[in-house]
């Protein structure tokens, strides 16, 4: 997760810069080695002619001490002699070479100069400030001067002249630095050229470490949901893969009625609502959970098992009670919000983590559906009952992206002009065999899940894609959740807002139940189908929840009476009479009416007597791929 | 302060080229600082170069004009021979065999085979009632050689 490619090219860069500095040092290893062979080399001819001089100097003339070696260098011609001599050994790398002696206050004194240039006199004084000249005394020793390049200097070697013991003169011979700076020169280059890889690797490295140090300080930014302080998508995909799901308890938080909220008291409500419950969740759980804000309301919460005090349910009921207690106030509006809780309590046993989010998200789904306000936990018995939920889900998914989802279309019959009015789309999912699966199978299990309105999606463009070039009426199918979804919503708009010819001849069938908790708002998700010059069908009318009121309001075009009323209708004289009323009330409503569930000719019969608009079910014509003609009605007959 | 002239003229050798001027007016500046004549000291160089860096000093005192000088540091004789002004003022030279020349001149600092030497010649400055600090008791020399 940490920018893994910059890091490996940090440690390569690194390896590199490691080789290079090694190569340098390497060459720079071998340049001083190679002074030191000449060095030595050099100091070991000069000692043996030396040797030679010493010996000659001390045993020709008798010379014992200093004073002894004074006056012999006294005499000029003696002088001109030794220095003749002594010259010799000058070279363009030997500079200089003078004998030195110690006066009595120990200043160093020119006995003899036998260089070319610079000579000194006879008994000059040398200010000297190396402590190797008074180390040539006390160790009897030649020594090593390094010199520092100071004309041309690269260094002195002083070698002792020695009689009965004691040191009574030195040698000094001072060497050039010209072979030396032949050789650097011929180095130089391949040292440059290193030197420059080198800054080069550094200069990268620094840029590696420039842009890892950026990373991280963007990457709070990055990973963190600025609304609500907690972690968002982005951090869990980075996460995901190191985490070790085994030590995890998977729940899924969502709000309770948290869009009425939005709805009712505006998005900076409900802003400020998200803020501050997200601020409860993070005081009710540990450093070692991790919060996610998944999308929306929603949360996701990893709950680390390390602590076998608190089980994972336990922290989800605390977070659950932890939320209720609380009262949110803004705007002078006191706020009592819920949440419910789906928790798998082991995603680890699961094939990956989606599939673990899909369980969870079930057990989210159980308990909105159970009341709101709990958490459900996946269980054993949970397992088996709902065991083929998370497949289905996957099924339906599978199918969205594989294009294997259809429509059925069932014709709604005209029987006062031996017609077919309209068509209703039914989905049907085609499995990877081929054999056509209808709603019951999988709808229940994908209801008011995201999945759901992806395929609610999906069937709107293969209605539209099919209806727009023909002049056929079209139903679609459509619950409240489907209807105040933003991106249904979007779909809708999309396709119908710049064609009207499609548009005038759509009917949305919405399913009229308990589930329209938001009467404002189910009117105004009308209302923008109105607008579109689309129409409005209520679906199932009769059997459940009917709201007469909304349905007056919402100004619907069609009513369609719910099949238990109609599927008796000829043997039960009850159903007759509801039916009859409806029929009454649409009427007077301004609604044409619909009967489903015609399956037989006793109950067509019957509806003929009720004088209702339009027919449709098994008996006119079942659902089929094709859009049938009317010749092809009556035929199970 | 002794000590701190041998460190300076280690410091030099280790790291001054012969030509550096400014090195030259350092070593100068210490030198003079432990010179004493009656007149108090003023210099004057014969050397521009050298004689814009001894100005530079916040202790000496140093002058264009030779006439004005109670010193003069000389790099070349024959600058001085056909200066009337120049005459009869103790001499301080940047050469050693200018010491031999020049009869008037006390003391030298020069470069001998790379490195930086002083030389006071002792019986010319106490002629000239040049009196000297101990520190320079080292470089005090009884004659030229």
């Amino acid at each position: 997760m940490v920018k893994k490619r910059e890091f490996g090219i940090f440690f390569l860069l690194f390896m590199l810069g490691l080789f290079f500095a090694y190569i340098y040092t390497h060459i720079t290893k071998t340049k001083n080695d190679i002074f030191e062979r000449i060095q030595n080399h050099q100091i070991e001819q000069i000692s043996y002619i030396l040797q030679n001089i010493e010996i000659d100097m001390l045993d020709t003339s008798e010379i014992i001490t200093t004073k002894d070696m004074f006056s012999m260098f006294k005499k000029e011609y003696v002088r001109a002699e030794y220095e003749h001599i002594i010259s010799l050994m000058l070279t363009s790398n030997v500079k200089y070479v003078y004998i030195l002696y110690k006066d009595e206050q120990n200043r160093f004194r020119f006995l003899l100069d036998a260089s070319k240039t610079d000579k000194a006199n006879f008994n000059q004084k040398f200010d000297v400030d190396s402590p190797e000249y008074e180390a040539v005394f006390s160790t009897k020793k030649p020594q090593v001067i390094q010199q520092n390049d100071v004309e041309n200097l690269y260094l002195t070697y002083l070698y002792p002249i020695i009689s009965n013991g004691d040191v009574i003169a030195i040698f000094n011979i001072d060497i050039t630095t010209n072979i030396q700076k032949i050789i650097l020169e011929s180095i130089k280059p391949l040292e440059t050229f290193f030197v420059v890889l080198i800054i080069f690797v550094l200069l990268l490295m620094v840029m590696t470490i420039l842009q890892i140090f950026h990373y991280f300080v963007t990457r709070r930014k990055i990973f963190t949901d600025q609304l609500t302080n907690t972690f968002n998508r982005n951090y869990l995909e980075e996460t995901l893969p190191l985490l070790n799901l085994s030590n995890y308890s998977l729940a899924i938080l969502d709000l309770d009625k948290f869009k009425i909220i939005n709805d009712t008291y505006g998005h900076r409500t409900g802003d400020y609502i998200l803020s501050q419950t997200s601020k409860v969740f993070k005081e009710s759980i540990r450093d070692n959970d991790i919060l996610v804000r998944y999308g929306g309301e929603e949360f996701l919460l990893l709950i680390n098992n390390r602590d076998k005090a608190k089980s994972a349910l336990d922290i989800c009921e605390r977070l659950r009670k932890n939320i209720n207690k609380e009262r949110f106030v803004y705007d002078g509006h006191e706020i009592r919000v819920g949440v419910s809780i789906g928790l798998h309590k082991y995603p680890y046993l699961e094939k990956n983590f989606q599939e673990a989010i899909k369980i969870a998200d079930k057990m989210l789904y159980i308990a909105k559906k159970g009341g709101r306000n709990r958490v459900i936990s996946y269980d054993e018995k949970e397992s088996t009952e709902n065991s083929s939920s998370s497949g289905d889900i996957s099924f339906v998914k599978e199918a969205i992206d594989e294009n294997r989802v259809i429509c059925h279309y069932q014709p709604i019959y005209d029987y006062k002009q031996s017609r077919i009015f309209k068509y209703e789309a039914l989905v049907r999912i085609v499995t990877k065999e081929g054999i056509v699966i209808p709603p019951f199978a999988f709808l229940p299990q994908i209801k008011e899940t995201n999945m759901h309105y992806k395929l609610t999606q999906r069937i709107l463009l293969i209605v539209f894609e099919t209806f727009k070039n023909n002049n056929k009426l079209v139903s679609i199918n459509m619950n409240f959740s489907d209807l105040i979804n933003s991106d249904i919503e979007e779909t809708i708009i999309n396709n119908l807002k710049d064609n009207q010819h499609l548009a005038s001849r759509v009917t949305f069938e919405i399913l009229e139940s308990d589930e329209i908790n938001n009467i404002e708002l189910f009117k105004q998700k009308i209302n923008l189908i109105h607008s579109l010059k689309a129409k409005v069908s209520i679906d199932d009318f009769g059997s459940g929840y009917s709201n007469f009121k909304t349905i007056i309001d919402i100004e619907a075009n069609f009513l369609k009476i719910d099949g238990s009323l109609i599927k008796n209708i000829d043997i039960s004289a009850k159903d007759f009479k509801v039916v009859k009323s409806i029929i009454h009330f649409a009427r007077q409503s301004n609604m044409q009416t619909i009967a489903e569930y015609v399956h037989s000719e006793d109950v067509y019969n019957k509806l003929l007597l009720l004088d209702i608009d339009f027919m449709q079910g098994y008996y006119i014509s079942e659902p089929k791929e094709a859009l049938i003609g009317e010749e092809e009605l009556f035929q199970a007959l | 302060m002794r000590a701190t002239i041998i460190i300076l003229l280690f410091i030099v050798a280790l790291f001054a080229k012969e030509d550096r001027v400014d090195i030259k007016a350092q070593i100068l500046e210490k030198i003079f600082l432990n010179i004493h004549i009656d007149k108090g000291i003023t210099l004057w160089c014969d050397n521009k170069h050298l004689l814009e860096e001894l100005k530079k000093s916040s202790y000496l005192i140093v002058t264009d004009k030779c006439a004005a000088a109670t010193i003069i540091v000389v790099e070349n004789k024959e600058s001085i021979e056909s200066d009337e002004n120049c005459k009869n003022k103790p001499i301080f030279v940047l050469n050693y065999e200018l010491l031999k020349n020049i009869p008037e001149s006390f003391g030298a600092f020069f470069w001998k085979k790379g490195r930086p030497n002083i030389v006071i010649i002792e019986p010319r400055a106490v002629f000239q009632n040049i009196r000297l600090s101990k520190e320079l008791e080292t470089y005090k020399e009884e004659k030229v050689w």
